[in-house]
């Protein structure tokens, strides 16, 4: 740690680009992370909601409503249909506006609709269904998920193109700008490397410093921009929250792992300090590795 | 043991720098390696640490051979070898303590040994108080005490000095000798100069070079220019 200290001191000027570069590259990395896990996270909830929702008016009898399901679920296009009445959806509706008793002061289970929840077999039925259901009496409002699916999937597309396309630019930048700072520390502390090398120090022994020193601004830099981050989502807090209002939680499945998006839960967000963490040693690993091996090649 | 097999050593722009030399010298031996300016001494020290390749001839250090072909032990031939350089080469940011440890830093010595060793060392140069002194606070003489220091410290072998009273007045230089004699006996020791009142004074083995060719190897004698 001394001599990391007592580099950064002999090369203050090296040292803060090689920490603001890091640091830009980084800040970037995990906020398109967390922006990439949010709509991840929304897509699977979209996803897992009902693929065509038929919502019927008030005066509707329940008896019409079956009718037009069973006549869906012998068409042999429906993979699973769920009715859900008037009184379930107040409870829905008591449970999403718990907070606020206004609301619920205002609403009964009469003026609220009874509808049909169908998930359909292949997604090719989805407007098939949707416009079968358009045509029966009763029926007040078709709400078809397909296009907010499709919406958000192109969404989260383009994002993660631009992101790839975007970081590979940034972790070359980065990369470019710590190999040359490494390569003006090494001209600095060549005289004491050539007497290392005399000495009979192995390269990984002459390495070290750099690699360490590296290892340090990739974390210091992963540090303070996952520190922003977070201060920018507490700021954002009372918006997120108004805005996904309804939205029990939001979740990401990396690997075997699930991480919760929303509400942003611990181990998302070690996930997204691991995530940077490993982005920023390893460009800095990387970038001091390669101006170390041109020097001692 | 140092063996010299008719080595030869050309630069690429054709000068020649040593031409068919051949010695050998034993362990424990002392000697002087005597010449004028451009005479080979400083290019037989480099060949010794494989700073360079000989251009035909074969180099026999201890158990190693280094020949015109690829050598890639250099790292463990070095740590063989203990290098004293005219400029003392003396690393400012460290105290006398780091500076002299280096040589067993970077075998990755145990603290412990390191500090017994180190002191040691220290105390044979005469440098006992002066372990926590920075370079900038030094003397000339105390500068070059520190590389002998850092030379011989641990159990290296070997011991080469590049004209290693070349920076210093004649008092300090005769310090710095002493230092040399008490290694008499115990190291194998190798100084390249040109100050003949030292070489004279010892009596030790000289090989006298001139435009790269041995001129004469005089097991116990003097020099004249």
């Amino acid at each position: 740690m001394r001599e990391i200290l007592t580099s950064i001191r002999r090369t203050p000027y090296q040292s803060f680009a090689a920490f603001l570069v890091l640091f830009f590259t980084l800040f970037l990395a995990i906020l398109f992370f967390i922006s990439l896990s949010f709509l991840y996270g929304l897509l699977g909830y979209v996803e897992t909601r009902p693929q065509v929702t038929a919502y019927f008016e008030t005066k509707t009898q329940e008896n019409d409503i079956f009718k037009i399901r069973n006549e869906l679920i012998n068409s042999g296009k429906v993979l699973s249909i769920k009715y859900v009445s008037k009184n379930e959806a107040f409870k829905v509706y008591k449970e999403l506006n718990k907070d606020n008793p206004l609301l619920l002061e205002m609403v009964s289970a009469d003026i609220l609709p009874a509808s049909l929840e169908i998930y359909a077999k292949k997604p090719t039925f989805m407007s098939e269904i949707a416009e079968f259901l358009k045509k029966q009496n009763g029926v007040d409002e078709v709400n078809f998920q397909k296009d907010i699916v499709e919406r958000l999937l192109t969404l989260t597309t383009i994002l993660r193109r631009t992101t790839i396309v975007f970081f590979l630019f940034l972790i070359l930048m980065a990369t470019v700008v710590l190999f040359t700072t490494t390569l003006f520390k090494i001209a600095l502390k060549k005289d004491e490397i050539e007497l290392l090398r005399l000495l009979g120090a192995s390269n990984f022994y002459i390495r070290k410093p750099f690699l360490l020193e590296g290892i340090f601004f990739g974390l210091l830099a992963s540090f303070f921009s996952f520190l922003i981050i977070l201060g920018g989502i507490f700021y954002l807090r009372p918006f997120l929250i108004s805005y996904l209002r309804g939205i029990k939680d939001l979740t990401l499945q990396v690997l075997s792992l699930q991480f919760t998006v929303w509400p942003m839960s611990l181990n998302f967000l070690l996930l997204a300090l691991g995530f940077t963490s490993f982005f920023g040693v390893t460009i800095a690993l990387i970038a001091s590795y390669l101006a170390t091996e041109k020097y001692l090649a | 043991m140092i063996v010299f097999e008719k080595v030869s050593k050309k630069f690429p722009l054709g000068n020649v720098a040593l031409d068919d030399i051949s010695f050998t010298i034993e362990d424990n031996e002392f000697a002087f390696l005597v010449g004028p300016s451009g005479a080979g001494k400083t290019t037989i020290l480099k060949l010794l640490l494989r700073e360079y390749l000989p251009t035909s001839g074969a180099i026999k250090v201890n158990d190693f051979t280094i020949t015109p072909k690829h050598f890639n032990q250099a790292e463990k031939l070095r740590r063989a070898i203990g290098m004293i350089f005219q400029d003392f080469k003396v690393l400012p940011e460290k105290n006398v303590f780091e500076n002299t440890s280096l040589s067993l830093k970077i075998t990755g010595t145990d603290e412990d040994f390191i500090q017994k060793e180190v002191r040691q060392a220290l105390e044979l140069v005469g440098l006992t108080k002066k372990e926590l002194v920075f370079p900038s606070q030094l003397s000339a003489g105390e500068l070059q005490r520190v590389a002998i220091a850092r030379a011989i410290v641990g159990d290296r072998s070997i011991i080469l000095a590049d004209e290693p009273t070349g920076n210093l007045d004649p008092k300090t230089s005769w310090e710095i000798i002493k230092i040399f004699k008490k290694l008499v006996g115990k190291r194998t020791v190798i100084i390249a100069t040109h100050n003949t009142d030292i070489v004279n004074s010892l009596q030790k083995r000289v090989i006298v070079l001139k435009e790269g060719k041995l001129m004469k190897d005089v097991k116990k004698g003097g020099y004249e220019v």
